[in-house]
């Protein structure tokens, strides 16, 4: 059996396959298919094939269930990038400042602890984590359309990150366009591939679960970043921890599930800043909750421009982030 | 019998000599109108005939012909009307024949013979006076406007008086002196009904003060309108050059009020944001050539945009050429033409399309992709030309609950005060600023052009704290009001 054959004739019916179907149409297209040239055509592209059963096959995709029959693969890393430790970082797309930030910071310290952040390349959490995993390391992006496709569009400088040093996989070969069914049998390849997958900010029906759901059928530990229960997009991350997924209020909770050591892991990021007295007030402030320039200037009794000026400098030390029109704190190991 | 009246055109914002020829010959009574008369101006005839009629003159029982000259010009509008009815009066020997030297005419026939104001009397009256005219006749209204010009007004309510005057039976009406340049008490609506946002206040006076594009960004209901349309209040009145622009092109486009002299306030035009890209820069207009838009109505004042991107995205882009130049040059097939337009941009935006992003614990109902598109309807190279933006919150119970804040008055006399600083030359950047500036650029999602627009701000609050130098503290407060990172991402 020539798995390439199944996959490509799955594209062209649009069928979901795991193995060679016994149809006659399939019978048809296996016995014309010349899988030499299409190897060629794909590596013309640069494109790797991985076959369920060759050596280069993730080990922790091929336990699950319904491991799909191959991969597509583009980028400059090596294949064994899929078997080292690896975590996946999942979320809603129409994420809060708090969601991205959250992201960004986890896969920055993850990554940089040695751990392959994956994700699915979507808007909102997903592009956070690619980005804060690019910062300090690599970072595999799983596609729910074609392996020739950036979708969305708008993240095609993102992907081309993504492949100068890490990965793009796709159980779907060129030309597969993005459907919506396809997005929930990516998230079981974002889950498989992954140690342990955390789920920062999703609503009470979303993506993210279904991600959260395969990881937790195959045994993999689930994560879950706690919201405020006011805010509608955390009510699905909340509802994890509900029901058992373990709070990750830091990056080192995450490397302790996956069994790293977090101490020796985490590299340390910067100094003690050399701060003046108005941002040491603002920055105590802000470290309590996240709060508008207004309120600390009534808190404070400080004038708007002296506040504003403070945080300007606390931004350039990263102490604070902006989004909205409210400043938040920046998480810090301890 | 031939006489001749004079009066001036508008082309665009510039006045244009007409002479007005009527010419009686012997013939079956006909009333002709030549020389590229628009519908408005050929339907003179009827205004003009009815107005000589009901001021118990009389109409010539002959062929009549009325030239408008030069030929090739088009005239449009109903400014016509007087010249053609003196013309006509001096052509049938019911004027003196020199009476009509030395005067202009300009004004709107009613059909029982009073004289209406139109637009653009101040343009024409300064026409008059630089071709060496000595007096306007025009309707009473139009007095304060062509005294404004530095030529002497006739004004008359009605045909028959400017009749008795030019006959000479009547003494030419007292020269009017050109109104007081005193500011006008009435500065709009006052700062202090601006509770709290303390923030977006302190914004608003540095944009007041350097002139400077504000854009503000946040949901509904926190006064983002509010404050912008507080900015008029806070602004230095106009100086005489300024204000004399600034009055012609409200004359030319016709929203002079009746009567009113000099505008001495700094315009505020808000146009909604279905407005076409030709009503925003210009155009249109047909045979007359372009018409002015609200950018031009904005020179030397303030252009608002509320609800940035609900406009159309080529009204939007089309704002860049005056933004960057301080004019706009229109292209019609009727003509082409350049108008002035130096104006402050401010507009506020909402966070996401319902509203909800931004209000703590509201649900925002936005797709991830209904999100991007909103941030999409705003090119990059518009969000650059904002030198400061912010984000507006939510005003809490108690901030709302607080005693009102400080009046226009004094920020507007810190205004002034900084506006003269920077008119001596604005403050330099100090070496700790400086290296602060290059710091925050490698580290701050800040463009080139960023870099430049943070500087400029940076001088400005310098010279609202009155320092000779751009220092440190200075620097970091304008770096705090670069485009918020949601909508640039």
């Amino acid at each position: 059996m020539s798995e390439l054959a199944v996959a490509m004739f799955a594209a062209e019916t649009g069928a979901h396959l795991l193995a060679a179907p016994a149809s006659r149409r399939y019978e048809a297209f296996a016995r014309s298919f010349d899988e030499a040239d299409c190897r060629r055509q794909l590596a013309g592209r640069g494109i790797r094939w991985v076959a369920r059963r060759d050596d280069g096959y993730p080990a922790r995709l091929r336990s699950i269930h319904d491991p799909p029959i191959g991969l597509f693969i583009r980028g400059a890393a090596s294949l064994e990038l899929l078997d080292r430790p690896s975590v996946a970082i999942v979320g809603a797309r129409a994420c809060s400042p708090y969601g991205s930030e959250v992201g960004t910071t986890f896969a920055r310290r993850l990554a940089g602890a040695g751990v392959v952040v994956v994700s699915g390349l979507a808007r909102g959490v997903d592009a956070a984590a690619h980005r804060g995993a690019l910062a300090t390391g690599v970072t595999v992006a799983v596609l729910g359309c074609g392996i020739d496709r950036d979708y969305p569009i708008a993240h095609a400088s993102l992907a081309a990150e993504i492949e100068a040093n890490g990965l793009i996989v796709s159980e779907y070969p060129p030309g597969v366009e993005p459907a919506p069914w396809r997005f929930p049998a990516r998230n079981r390849i974002v889950a498989g591939l992954a140690d342990a997958t955390v789920v920062v900010e999703a609503r009470a029906r979303s993506g993210a679960l279904i991600t959260a759901d395969f990881a937790l059928e195959e045994g993999r530990e689930v994560l879950a970043v706690p919201g405020e229960i006011t805010s509608h997009l955390s009510a699905g991350s909340n509802a994890l921890l509900r029901l058992g997924a373990t709070p990750a209020t830091d990056a080192s909770d995450v490397l302790e599930a996956i069994g790293i050591e977090s101490a020796t892991a985490v590299v340390s990021e910067g100094r003690p800043a050399d701060l003046s007295a108005t941002a040491e007030a603002v920055k105590t402030l802000v470290a309590d909750a996240p709060v508008g320039v207004d309120e600390i200037v009534r808190r404070t009794g400080l004038g708007a421009s002296e506040v504003s000026a403070a945080l300007v400098e606390l931004e350039l030390h990263a102490l604070v982030t902006e989004a909205e029109g409210v400043y938040r704190g920046v998480i810090r190991p301890a | 019998m031939l006489a001749r009246t004079v009066t001036h055109a508008l082309v665009g914002l510039y006045p244009r000599r007409v002479e007005v020829e009527a010419h009686l010959q012997r013939g079956a009574p006909a009333f002709t109108i030549v020389g590229l008369a628009d519908r408005a101006c050929q339907e003179a005839k009827h205004r003009v005939r009815s107005g000589i009629t009901s001021a118990e003159l009389e109409w010539p029982r002959s062929r009549l012909t009325v030239n408008l000259a030069p030929a090739g010009l088009r005239k449009e509008g109903s400014g016509f009307d007087v010249p053609i009815a003196l013309a006509v009066l001096a052509a049938s020997g019911q004027l003196p024949a020199d009476a009509l030297a030395g005067h202009a005419a300009i004004g709107e026939l009613a059909l029982d013979g009073r004289l209406r104001p139109v637009p653009g009397a101040l343009v024409a009256a300064e026409g008059a006076r630089r071709a060496g005219l000595d007096r306007v006749v025009c309707a009473a209204e139009s007095g304060a406007e062509v005294a404004l010009a530095g030529i002497e007004p006739v004004p008359v309510p009605h045909l028959a008086e400017a009749v008795a005057y030019l006959r000479g039976l009547r003494d030419p009406p007292p020269a009017h002196a050109p109104p007081e340049p005193c500011p006008p008490p009435a500065h709009g609506p006052d700062l202090r009904d601006v509770r709290g946002q303390e923030r977006a206040r302190r914004a608003l006076e540095i944009a007041a003060a350097g002139g400077h594009n504000l854009l503000l960004a946040g949901p509904p209901g926190t006064g983002k309108t509010m404050l912008a349309r507080r900015l008029p209040g806070i602004l230095p009145v106009l100086d005489d050059e300024g204000a004399l622009e600034v009055t012609r092109i409200h004359s030319v486009a016709g929203v002079l009020p009746s009567g009113a002299g000099l505008v001495r306030l700094p315009p505020f035009r808000a146009p909604h944001h279905s407005a076409s890209t030709a009503a925003i820069v210009g155009g249109g207009g047909g045979s007359g050539g372009p018409h002015v838009g609200e950018a031009t109505l904005a020179h030397r004042g303030v252009l608002f945009l509320d609800e940035l991107p609900e406009f159309a995205r080529a009204a939007l882009e089309s704002l860049r050429q005056p933004l960057e130049d301080g004019l706009v040059t229109v292209v019609r097939v009727a003509g082409r033409a350049t108008f002035p337009a130096r104006f402050q941009l401010v507009a506020t935006m909402n966070l996401c399309p319902c509203g909800a992003r931004g209000v703590p614990g509201a649900a925002c109902a936005c797709s991830a992709q209904r999100l991007q598109q909103h941030r999409e309807r705003l090119s990059r190279a518009l969000l650059d030309r904002f030198d400061l933006a912010l984000t507006v919150p939510r005003s809490r119970g108690e901030e709302l609950a607080a005693l009102p804040g400080e009046g226009s008055e004094p920020v507007r006399e810190r205004v002034e005060a900084a506006r003269q600083r920077l008119a001596a030359g604005a403050p330099p950047l100090s070496s700790p600023a400086d290296a602060l500036l290059t710091r925050a650029v490698e580290r701050l999602p800040l463009s080139g052009r960023g870099r430049a627009r943070v500087a400029t701000v940076a001088a400005t609050v310098a010279a609202l704290s009155a320092c000779d130098n751009v220092g440190v503290e200075h620097l970091a407060e304008a770096l705090s009001y670069r485009a918020p990172q949601e909508l640039t991402a």
